[in-house]
């Protein structure tokens, strides 16, 4: 070092006790001043309220990034997609295509049914497999991981509320593609009584809220892939990875759901009740296999929670 | 200092045989930390030499392999829900949601202590990037800031809360003169407040008019630590003298108990140095009239104190030297 | 971090936790106290006389049959919409869930849950809807008088059954391949029940939630390929639960039907009006001329046994007015039915025909002789002159009886 610099920085001093020069930090200003810590004891806000706090802060740091965004506009154009090709083309011949795209010209409403069939596979998979697998990968990849640990957020607390950061979106995404083919679909094709694969006919009004059900049942379809998101986010600080194993993972789990050879494994892939929506349009609503659904995603939300909670609080934040 | 579970010594940070190995390799080694209340400790090493490592364990973020910790009182990782509430801390650089204005990035970061009363936010969120000189790029995004810019950021993420302890890896990286100017003194004002502050710097001049006490780190072992006077008065005593007659003036050297190095000859003579512990130096006047009683012509002689980054230097190595 | 390994205990024994959930829930639960001891024609004389009317419930059915399955593929709506043999093979193979309303001999629905699809009977009184949700289309027809003291549950059409010693049948529109209730394939078996068979009572089982007695019937010949059926019935109601059918060397049941779940309430009227839906193809279907016991299944040997010249439908075009009715060997359970070939050499077409299916042709292998539609259960020979033998018998003795006729 050039010890020629140390005469005038020995006057620091003084020039910082100068209040004129406005970047200067001011001395006890009573906001940061510190007072409170003499106390000796810190007083926490209740844990419901600031884990409330840390999630509304979750949420919003999560659907206001562009990113996120960008993702529920792509999948709100899936159905505008279907639906535009729909009218521009001749009738659809029954049976072909997409189950439910014959119906789509009689009934608009049908739009946001074959949105969400065809999405199910691979497009909602891939969104959630980006939130869920950003959760902890992208903060240690931006190494905010760490100031949220030292602020403190508590390790559990942090998990806790990224996994239900997941889950919002697990809901938000079919709703959106729900929501976008109901309004594509009333634009573009006439709105009536809509009729359930038992052949029955519903009205409008209980028809959007069977939309809403098959949303709601997608997005518990979703929580268990979201845990695993989890737990690979865990795994690495690298986020892409943590993002494409987890769309690999599900995309797996559905090959590996066709093959017969591994029939005893179907009823354990948490893909395997995936389709199982269309049970919502059935008259009376059967509701097997929500609830098998149900069952199977908290098993594996328990299981790769567990994972995830072991992995995160033993390792080191080197990132 | 009132923190209570205070140790007996006052000491605000305090770590035994802490160490850290990643595989084979030892990044932390055997390291006893000892940071009292109200210090403004400097955390001295060139860059890998551990500095971070220990922080990382100081604060939680990452668990020692040996040894322990304890912070305010408090064993961590243990205490870590009690203690870092009371910690501010930049570590290994400002991080930050590059798509989020610096107020939100700050928000974000308060929301995730239990202990930031939410009512409060908004004004202590202001007040701290007042305090740091960013009030008028607190609405842009991080993504456009500079790199100073977001090292103040961090150090206003710091003041969000009132800290007993003030933990800043490498404060003044990214700043300008005038930057680091700030910084210092508003290390003066946190310490004047009462606050520990644990400043880490692979720059010695950085933090060397400010602290008041200072530990060298090299390559994963603390070298030293102490009060920076302390630290100081350990350098060792050169003298340097110039004259024809080498060979006596060693003997005479020896025998004053220095250790004279090989001398280089020079047009005038040969130069001698010789170098002793401070504390068991003769007076020069003592040394020069042991010299010309023995018959040495001198022709030159001075005597030269170790400078703190000297010793630094010599501890370490030299700057660029990135330890292994 | 000598504490680092306890942060791993719950990963460890959370799938713990699920195994020994699971492999309790595989246990079934004891609901009160055990049914009282029963002679196999104590619960011959329950099943014979369970009154149950009323009740809904979801009946799933299970084959294994050996034969080759197709894979259900992506989000379209599974194999059924195939065609003929697509849809036999649909039953045939794999598993299917149907729900069952039933009120009373004359209100009936049966709703066969597809993969995103679904298949309807519904009938009310005379009228008779079939609803498929797959093109839209609902047909219907109206049952002449007779047809209302057909004792219920019954669906309408037997494909559901394994039959696969009916060739090829072209499928109708309307062809619905429904799981049989447990009451027909309870009163097919029990019918059979002579000297052939060996009646027991097995240990108490539950079905859907309830005890149930389970009666075994057991061929006492080694010549036949069935090994066992076993029939579920209801402690309380002696309502038939279960069939279960097992065929000789063969671990996982040939074919199993039985409720997975039942409500004794009766279920909503609203289930049994039926009007077809806007949009929809509807067909009216004639009453087929004769008033043949639907939902029989064609099996050799004991009384109950239909003659093909009773079987529906499709069958029929097999037959030949001039030509000499089928031919019998064996008895009991080891009975072989021979269908002699069609006249004028036609014979090898009539095979040809047969074999361009490109599932028989898949399944039939060559043996000397003809081909050879061999299933865990079944064998059907198609010999090279156009006969077909058929028996739940080993395929040899097929060939013997081929050879001998």
């Amino acid at each position: 070092m050039p010890s020629s610099a140390t005469p005038s920085e020995l006057e620091q001093p003084n020039d910082a006790e100068k209040p004129s020069d406005s970047e200067q930090p001011g001395r006890g200003s009573p906001a940061v001043s510190v007072p409170g810590r003499r106390g000796g004891s810190v007083r926490a806000v209740p844990a419901g309220a600031s884990s409330l706090s840390l999630l509304a802060s979750e949420l919003a740091t999560l659907f206001r990034r562009r990113r996120t965004m960008a993702m529920l506009v792509a999948l709100a154009a899936i159905p505008v997609l279907i639906a535009v090709a729909v009218r521009l083309s001749s009738a659809v011949p029954p049976g072909r295509g997409p189950a439910f795209l014959d119906r789509i010209s009689q009934n608009g409403l049908f739009v946001a049914v074959t949105a969400m069939l065809v999405s199910v596979p691979l497009f909602l998979p891939l969104t959630i497999g980006v939130v869920a697998g950003d959760t902890i990968a992208g903060e240690a990849s931006l190494g905010t991981l760490r100031y949220l640990l030292v602020a403190p957020a508590g390790r559990v607390r942090l998990l806790l509320v990224k996994y239900a950061g997941a889950l919002a979106f697990c809901l938000a995404a079919p709703i959106t593609v729900a929501l976008a083919g109901a309004a594509i679909g009333a634009s573009l094709f006439p709105i009536g009584p809509v009729t359930l694969l038992s052949g029955d006919v519903v009205q409008p009004p209980e028809a959007a809220l069977r939309l809403l059900l098959i949303a709601a049942y997608l997005a518990v379809s979703l929580a268990g892939l979201s845990a695993i998101g989890l737990f690979l986010s865990t795994m690495t600080v690298v986020p892409v990875g943590a993002m494409a194993a987890t769309v690999v993972v599900s995309v797996a789990s559905q090959i590996a759901d066709q093959l017969p050879q591994l029939e005893w494994l179907h009823p354990w892939l948490f893909t395997h009740f995936w389709f199982g929506f269309a049970d919502v349009l059935r008259q009376p609503v059967l509701w097997d296999s929500f609830a098998s659904n149900a069952l199977l995603q908290a098993g594996y939300i328990a299981v790769f929670g567990a994972l995830a909670y072991a992995r995160f609080v033993t390792r080191d934040i080197l990132s | 200092m009132t923190a209570p579970g205070s140790t007996a010594a006052g000491l605000t940070i305090e770590t035994q045989g802490l160490t850290k190995r990643f595989g084979h390799q030892v990044a932390v080694d055997n390291v006893d930390l000892a940071v009292p209340h109200g210090a403004v400790f400097g955390f001295l090493g060139p860059n890998g030499s551990g500095k971070t490592t220990t922080i990382r364990m100081l604060l939680g973020l990452a668990a020692a392999s040996a040894g322990t910790v304890s912070v305010l009182g408090q064993p961590m990782p243990q205490g870590l829900h009690e203690v870092l509430p009371r910690v501010g801390a930049l570590v290994e650089g400002p991080a930050f949601y590059p798509f989020l204005s610096g107020t939100a990035n700050l928000h974000r970061f308060d929301a995730a202590s239990r202990h930031g009363p939410p009512a409060t936010r908004k004004a202590r969120v202001a007040a701290a990037l007042e305090r740091v000189g960013l009030s008028h790029a607190a609405g842009k995004r991080v993504h456009a800031y500079s790199l100073g810019m977001k090292q103040r950021l961090g150090i206003a993420n710091a003041l969000l809360s009132p800290r007993d302890l003030l933990v800043l890896d490498e404060p003044t990286n990214g700043l300008d003169p005038q930057g680091t100017r700030e910084v210092r003194s508003l290390v003066r004002s946190l310490a004047a407040d009462g606050a520990t502050v644990f400043v880490s710097s692979h720059l010695l001049a950085e933090v060397e008019q400010i602290c008041t006490h200072a530990a060298i780190m090299s390559a994963g072992k603390l070298v030293a630590q102490g009060p920076l006077a302390e630290l100081r008065q350990a350098g060792d005593t050169r003298i340097r003298l110039l004259t024809p007659d080498a060979g006596t003036a060693c003997e005479v050297l020896l025998r004053l108990g220095m250790t004279p190095g090989k001398g280089t000859h020079e047009p005038d003579g040969e130069v001698l140095t010789a170098v002793a512990a401070a504390s068991s130096v003769a007076p020069p006047e003592d040394i020069v009239a042991g010299l010309v009683a023995a018959g040495v012509r001198v022709r030159g002689f001075s005597v030269e104190r170790e400078s703190l980054e000297d010793r630094f230097v010599a501890l370490t190595g030299e700057g660029f030297d990135v330890a292994q | 971090m000598n504490r680092a390994w306890t942060r791993w205990v719950p990963a460890a024994a959370v799938p713990a936790v699920i195994a020994a959930g699971v492999l309790a829930g595989s246990i079934p639960a004891r609901a009160g106290d055990p049914l009282p001891d029963k002679s196999p024609a104590q619960i011959l004389t329950l099943l014979g006389g369970h009154r149950t009317t009323g009740f809904s419930g979801t009946v799933e059915q299970v084959s294994d049959l050996g034969l080759p399955e197709l894979p259900a593929v992506g989000p379209t709506s599974g194999p059924a919409s195939a065609g003929g043999t697509a849809s036999l093979l649909d039953v045939l193979t794999g598993a299917h869930t149907a729900r069952i309303y039933v009120d009373g001999p004359a209100r009936l629905r049966v709703q066969v849950l597809d993969r995103l699809a679904e298949r309807d009977v519904i009938r009310r009184d005379q009228d008779v809807w079939f609803y498929n949700s797959k093109d839209n289309s609902a047909a219907h027809l109206t049952l002449p008088g007779f047809a209302s003291d057909l004792p219920l549950p019954v669906p309408p059409d037997p494909a559901g059954l394994p039959a696969p010693d009916a060739p090829n049948p072209p499928a109708p529109d309307m062809r619905m391949p429904v799981p049989p209730t447990p009451a027909d394939l309870a009163e097919t078996f029990l019918a059979m029940a002579e000297d052939s068979t060996a009646v027991t009572v097995g240990p108490e089982v539950q079905v859907a939630g309830r005890p149930a007695y389970s009666l075994e019937l057991a061929p006492r010949t080694d010549g036949t390929l069935l090994e066992k059926v076993a029939i579920a019935v209801d402690g309380q109601t002696g309502m038939p639960l279960r069939v279960t059918v097992r065929a000789r060397g063969q671990a996982q049941p040939a074919f199993e039907a039985g409720f997975t779940s039942l409500s004794l309430d009766a279920p909503d009227d609203g289930l049994f009006t039926f009007v077809p839906p806007p949009g929809a193809t509807v067909k009216e279907l004639q009453v087929p001329p004769m008033p043949y016991r639907p939902g029989m299944p064609t099996l050799p040997g004991g009384p109950g046994m239909v003659m093909p010249d009773h079987m529906p439908g499709d069958v029929n075009e097999l037959r030949h007015a001039d030509k000499p009715g089928p031919s019998v060997t064996g008895t009991g359970w080891e009975t072989v039915i021979g269908f002699p070939a069609p006249p004028d050499g036609q014979g090898a077409q009539l095979t040809d025909t047969i074999l361009k299916d490109p599932f028989l042709s898949q399944a039939a292998v060559v043996v000397p002789g003809g081909r050879l539609l061999s299933t865990s259960l079944v064998n059907v020979l198609l010999t090279d002159d156009g006969r077909i033998f058929v028996g739940m018998v080993p395929a040899d003795r097929l060939q013997a009886a081929a050879g001998a006729a």
